[in-house]
């Protein structure tokens, strides 16, 4: 039987080995980091989405009954949505992280906690609820959650404009690394360049051959790189869920269909970085010989 | 095979009008070479070791431009022509290198095939002939070798077969005797002989081999200090050789 003829350009070589794990881990850390990107986006926009239109009422001198009263005074107010006033229940998990589970000591006085949620397009109605409960003789304060969450965006964009860098950072130096190992690859076989053209191959069918080989190590690198970070990925998810009463604001890694696009897309850009990285030395290269 | 078309002779296979050669700021390696070789001519090339023959060679297989002159093949200045021309130019010329210059990771067969692929042939159009071509120089048992296992006469065969396979209009090469006995040396020289009498490629070989050069009737040139002198016969190569170069072959 004929042996299958082989490629014009050798096997892999161990610089090409070199290559693959580096690019590899460019992909991962790049994947990884849009991955973060991504989520941090998302964590930014659900989070300021929850906390627009929400204030939180504290009641100074009164007592439950005081509050439920003051809550349906608020649920009655135009441009809110809902009004309720919170449980000892709840009051004492929202200070147990202070005090632990034995509760709040009886002579503390604690103020009543009432949740106001703002009617959608109702805008800023901080005053009105305010202005409400003084006018009935409450002794009120009212917390705009929107105040501080402006705070809490311009983190996260921050967040978010640094992982984007740092996605942009590796992929330009996964770039940069494939067109010096191309440049190289094609030096150590000048020979094998040399008798191609010697022999009537076009500029564009000696790069081809190392847009071909190089396209392929991207694609193979990308791939492996972009399941690491999937199985990377995987465990920190499955970290968070165990400890998820605690995550408090972190982004939150998940592997939804956009994130899957992201460990698809992955290994295509690797490839198709590497093939026009190739294909430029190479033709860069063979415009200085005759 | 290939029958003579009279556009083979309506121009010279080769024409260096005052071609000279430096690298960088170096002396002049050639200097103000004039050269026609018309078609179907076969001439030899001499001259001691570092006389520049390779880098006259490098000049008639266009891997290298002169600093000075110009080199026409087959009645087409070379410094007009466009890259992918050039390319186009380069597959009528077969090119035998000293040092044989075989791909060490192809076998035998894939390193004569070398040239058909790189036209583009498909390998059902090809197999047979580069089949019969390695029989014919004593091969057909080691086509699927790589050049590690073969000798290096066995190489400079295999690099001979490399250079003819597509049939070219020019045959350069370089030292193509140098390894092999003398009986595989006439037998290389009969097919060098063939190729210029049937298919009326013009065929230019370096050598040293003074015994070869002394047995056959063809113009020989020699290099010596940069400029190219005629030794024997006409004022250039002439279109075909009135007696077989061969006749005093083994």
């Amino acid at each position: 039987m004929k042996p299958r003829e082989n490629s014009l350009l050798p096997l892999e070589d161990a610089r090409e080995a070199a290559l693959f794990f580096v690019v590899g881990a460019l992909c991962f850390l790049a994947a990884l980091a849009a991955l973060s990107a991504k989520s941090t986006y998302g964590a930014a926009r659900a989070w300021t989405a929850e906390v627009e239109g929400e204030y939180t009422v504290s009641l100074s001198g009164a007592d439950a009954s005081a509050a439920d009263a003051a809550a349906r005074l608020l649920a009655g107010l135009e441009g809110v949505e809902a009004a309720r006033a919170f449980s000892d229940a709840e009051i004492n998990a929202l200070l147990e992280p202070n005090f632990g589970k034995s509760g709040l000591p009886a002579d503390l006085p604690v103020p009543r906690l009432i949740a106001v949620t703002g009617a959608a397009e109702a805008g800023d109605i901080g005053a009105k609820i305010s202005t409400a409960l003084h006018g009935a003789g409450y002794d009120a304060a009212v917390d705009a959650h929107a105040e501080w969450a402006g705070d809490v965006r311009h983190m996260l964009s921050i967040s978010r404009i640094a992982a984007l860098s740092i996605v942009a950072l590796l992929s330009a130096t996964a770039i940069a690394v494939i067109a010096f190992a191309t440049h190289a690859a094609l030096l150590a076989r000048r020979d094998i360049v040399d008798v191609l053209h010697v022999a009537g191959a076009k500029d564009r069918f000696i790069a081809g051959l190392f847009e071909r080989r190089f396209w392929l190590l991207g694609l193979r690198a990308g791939t492996v790189g972009a399941l690491v970070a999937l199985a990377s990925v995987a465990v920190l998810i499955a970290m968070g869920r165990s400890g998820a009463d605690r995550t408090g604001l972190l982004p939150q890694l998940s592997l939804d269909f956009p994130d899957l696009a992201v460990l698809v897309v992955t290994p295509v850009i690797a490839g198709l970085a590497a093939r026009l990285a190739a294909g430029i030395t190479v033709m860069r290269s063979l415009r200085s010989v005759m | 095979m290939t029958q003579l078309r009279p556009d083979m002779f309506e121009e010279a296979a080769v024409r260096l009008d005052g071609v000279s050669l430096r690298y960088d700021s170096s002396e002049e390696i050639l200097s103000g070479i004039d050269l026609v070789l018309k078609p179907g001519s076969f001439s030899f090339l001499t001259g001691a070791s570092g006389a520049g023959k390779s880098s006259l060679l490098k000049l008639l297989y266009l891997a290298q431009p002169p600093s000075r002159g110009e080199v026409s093949l087959f009645g087409r200045p070379t410094s007009r022509l466009s890259r992918d021309e050039l390319s186009a130019m380069r597959r009528r010329v077969g090119v035998v290198f000293q040092e044989f210059r075989l791909l060490s990771h192809l076998t035998a067969y894939e390193n004569v095939a070398l040239p058909l692929r790189v036209m583009g042939r498909k390998e059902s159009q090809y197999r047979r002939d580069v089949e019969e071509l390695l029989s014919w120089v004593g091969l057909g048992e080691r086509l699927h070798e790589r050049p590690e296992t073969l000798s290096g006469g066995e190489q400079q065969r295999v690099a001979i077969a490399r250079a003819v396979v597509t049939q070219p209009n020019l045959l350069i090469a370089d030292e193509p005797t140098g390894n092999v006995d003398p009986d595989m040396a006439a037998r290389l020289m009969r097919l060098f002989y063939e190729l210029n009498k049937r298919l009326g490629t013009t065929v230019v070989i370096a050598t040293h081999d003074l015994g070869l050069i002394r047995q056959i009737d063809a113009p020989v040139y020699r290099l010596a200090d940069g400029m190219l002198v005629q030794e024997n016969g006409e004022a250039t190569a002439t279109a075909r050789r009135r007696t077989d170069p061969l006749r005093a072959m083994p």
